[in-house]
């Protein structure tokens, strides 16, 4: 069958990735509409009694109701009864609109996910698969009838039934639904990077026989859906221990304030119910308590808009505590298209005669690396083609052998491969290794690039060298990893020289060159066992045992079923670069969480000396009140109304997250002590002082 | 047959071997829903509580205050072990 010649492989994305969507782009109209409705409906206590810290405004809301109803509910108050019921009414109206807040924050960071996910069911319907039969007869059945191991047969127009392995015919599939590129991609059986089809993509022309690797329900699409929706979200160690955090500042507090009233009464400043929920809400970190999940599924959305599929939060959170990252060369740190640049003779032969030889061997190489030798060959060298290519027989390239070449049609043998092999080859026909090759080679590889040894039966001609770009801006990025703290480590199958060449180039940390892909394995294991955290990308079935082994495993969507279930992330653009920038969301995730964390904590300070001075002025210490506030029922109004603004204020930053700067994790802290520590406690002073001036109480 | 803890059927018995039924099937549904058989406890539990109060206030509050002011210790309480729950089992959460 013939391949069709309208697809490019491998595939790279267009434009810019930040600009880079799903297609069909998630739909986000009334999602803030719906994130209302959303707000109200989890006010049900079976919802809130997951998140410890807005439980307790929840049952604060409550018993301030119960007291705006009756003010002496709880004993008798001084005050006018009337005047009280409308205090308390007040504070009731605010605890609840801090609830609904925090609400609508979580609500409208899972509406970006349905919305993703509504578009990506859209993609996925019933579709009508020709399943063969063991006596090979077809059998029309729904797609949801097929189970793992049934083989179907696709054809030009149809959309492919389910998950699955090519098993025989080439064919170009449309993926545009599932990564948003329109670029068709050839599919093909035996290769790691082309043989796996995605249920839901399009076959544009020619068949293939598929072998189903799913279960119905249990398909690519259908467990990204799962994901982005936050079906199966669970929450991540860091978020565990910040629930902890969180929960003991709250129990502190709870037992603070449940204690506070016989003080109160001693020192003849008696407190009502509700003034003392007022301060228990002022001092639990509601802002954080409020906006942690909203966070955590926001980082799962950044991600997920890069055109990256992780199975959990817990792998978006790892990418921020990443210290080693393992990098292929090829593809990753250069561009992964060598191409010839210059041939160097050896031997006594001209470098006309290496250009011809070069050709010859080339004539069949379909590579991208054989087309450029070619090329180099004919436009720069005038060498031609000087036999029928029909009477002739093209020698593929293999691990093996690490040659390929042709057999002329007079009996002759044109190679061209790795110096070693091509070494064995001229000795095997009993031709002698000339000295100057070595020189040649050594050259090559000290310019960063590839040699190819060039012979023809037992004389060596010369050596092709193939340039290798390293991708432009990667020494920065390089840079930038390392003041974070994360190591590189570059693999490549090139030899010692030319791997050194180019990480110095790039600027990669380390390399381990020759590496077979148990390296990659034994390189993870290594670092892993230094109490380093790990990311590695991968796309063939070898990767597979590599990738479950890190901690962040990243495959590529064109790579095989075993790759993608080893991983726990996939790239549905398959550019391994973007491990780089997961990191970086990782990062930001965890810098955003802690920075609110800090500002929230950093809140409770100055809601702190707005309340306490002015409720306990009595007892002598009204000279505490700084900011001059009015009277106790206005510091507790104003200080009860900024924590609850505060929260809708801070769902764009939660959503958005903390600008990323590659810094070191000190300055980190510092910068984030500075900004949200301080800024945490002056702006509260500042925002209450306000609220009190604007509001009528006296 | 789900049977509704809210029928009219189950609140108004129409005779003795009715009432019987009735609280059979009261203290199923109680067993099978666990924060209404709370609740009952809890507010049962106020009732012993709440004396308590009333007395150690020295006749400060009314009867009805005490026995609030006592949910609220309860409720209070409540919440603290709560917390402590989360402390403990915070994945849960």
């Amino acid at each position: 069958m013939q391949a069709p010649q309208d697809f490019k492989t491998p595939r790279m994305p267009s434009g810019k990735r930040e600009t880079r969507r799903h297609t069909p782009k998630a739909n986000m109209s009334g999602l803030y509409q719906r994130a209302v409705r959303e707000a109200f409906i989890k006010l049900d206590p079976r919802t809130t009694v997951k998140n410890p810290v807005m439980f307790i405004v929840w049952v604060g809301t409550i018993v301030t109701a119960l007291v705006t109803i009756d003010p002496n509910l709880f004993g008798t108050v001084q005050a006018d009864p009337g005047e009280q019921r409308i205090l308390n009414g007040l504070i009731t109206l605010i605890l609840f609109f801090t609830l609904v807040f925090a609400n609508f924050a979580e609500a409208v960071a899972e509406g970006r996910g349905k919305a993703q996910a509504d578009s990506l069911r859209s993609t996925r319907s019933e579709a009508i698969a020709r399943k063969l039969l063991p006596d090979g007869t077809i059998q029309e059945i729904s797609s949801t009838e097929l189970r793992r191991g049934d083989q179907v047969k696709v054809i030009a127009g149809d959309m492919i039934p389910a998950d699955g392995e090519v098993i025989k015919g080439v064919a170009s599939v449309d993926e545009s639904a599932i990564t948003g590129e329109s670029a068709p991609v050839l599919k093909q059986p035996g290769t790691d990077i082309a043989s796996s089809v995605t249920g839901g993509t399009r076959i544009l022309s020619d068949e293939l026989i598929l072998n189903i690797t799913s279960d119905p329900g249990q398909g690519f699409i259908d467990r990204m859906i799962a994901l982005v929706e936050g079906a199966e979200r669970s929450k991540t160690p860091n978020e565990i221990a910040l629930t902890v955090l969180l929960t003991v500042l709250t129990q502190v507090f709870l037992i603070v304030v449940a204690t506070v009233s016989p003080l109160a009464n001693y020192v003849q400043a008696p407190t009502t119910i509700a003034i003392l929920i007022s301060l228990l809400v002022a001092l639990i970190p509601t802002t954080i308590g409020g906006l942690l999940s909203a966070i955590g599924i926001a980082g799962m959305d950044r991600v997920a808009q890069f055109n990256v599929i992780a199975t959990s939060g817990r792998a978006v959170e790892a990418c921020g505590d990443i210290n080693t990252l393992v990098l292929d060369k090829t593809g990753t740190i250069t561009l992964g298209n060598r191409l010839a640049a210059e041939f160097i003779a050896v031997n006594g032969h001209s470098v006309e005669q290496v250009a011809q030889i070069a050709l010859d061997a080339s004539i069949f190489d379909e590579t991208p690396e054989g087309k450029s030798i070619v090329l180099l060959a004919e436009q720069e060298h005038q060498a031609k083609t000087t036999f029928d290519p029909a009477q002739a027989e093209g020698v593929e390239f293999s691990a093996r052998t690490r040659m390929s070449g042709t057999n002329l049609p007079d009996g002759k043998e044109a190679r061209k491969g790795a110096v070693d092999a091509v070494k064995g080859f001229v000795r095997s026909r009993g031709g002698t290794i000339p000295d100057q090759l070595d020189a040649a080679y050594e050259k090559v590889s000290r310019l960063g690039g590839t040699p190819l040894a060039v012979c023809q039966d037992n004389d060596i001609y010369g050596v092709i060298y193939l340039k290798d770009i390293v991708k432009p801006g990667l020494r920065e990025r390089f840079d930038q990893l390392r003041r974070m703290g994360v190591k590189t480590i570059m693999l490549t199958g090139d030899n010692r020289i030319t791997a050194s060449v180019i990480a110095q180039e790039a600027g990669v940390d380390d390399f381990i060159a020759e590496a077979t892909p148990e390296d990659k394995i034994a390189v993870i294991r290594k670092e892993q066992s230094e109490g380093k955290l790990v990311a590695m990308t991968g796309d063939g079935t070898n990767d597979a045992p590599a990738l479950a082994q890190a901690n962040v495993g990243v495959a590529m969507n064109s790579g095989t079923q075993a790759a993608k279930e080893a991983a726990n992330m996939v790239d549905l653009d398959s550019d391994p670069t973007k491990l780089i920038d997961l990191v970086t969301i990782g990062k930001q995730l965890l810098i955003t969480r802690g920075a609110l964390t800090t500002f929230s904590i950093a809140n409770d300070i100055a809601k702190y000396f707005a309340i306490i001075p002015t409720i306990f002025a009595a007892a002598g210490i009204g000279s505490l009140n700084i900011m001059g506030l009015k009277s106790p029922q206005s510091a507790i109004v104003s200080a009860l109304i900024y924590n609850a603004l505060i929260i809708p204020a801070l769902i764009p930053l939660a959503l958005k997250g903390v600008q990323f700067r590659p810094l070191s994790a000190d300055q980190l802290l510092r910068r984030n002590i500075f900004i949200y520590g301080v800024g945490g406690v002056v702006a509260p002073f500042i925002a209450i002082k306000i609220i009190d001036v604007l509001i009528p109480f006296s | 047959m789900k049977h509704n803890f809210f029928r009219p059927r189950l609140l108004l018995p129409q005779s003795p071997g009715s009432v019987l039924e009735t609280a059979a099937i009261i203290w199923e549904e109680g067993r099978r829903k666990e924060l209404p058989r709370y609740l009952f406890l809890g507010l049962c539990f106020n009732l012993i509580l709440a004396p308590a109060v009333f007395a150690a206030t020295g006749g400060d509050l009314s009867k009805v205050q005490a026995y609030w002011l006592a949910g609220l210790g309860l409720v209070t309480v409540s919440l603290s072990i709560y917390l402590f729950f989360v402390m403990f089992v915070p994945e849960k959460f």
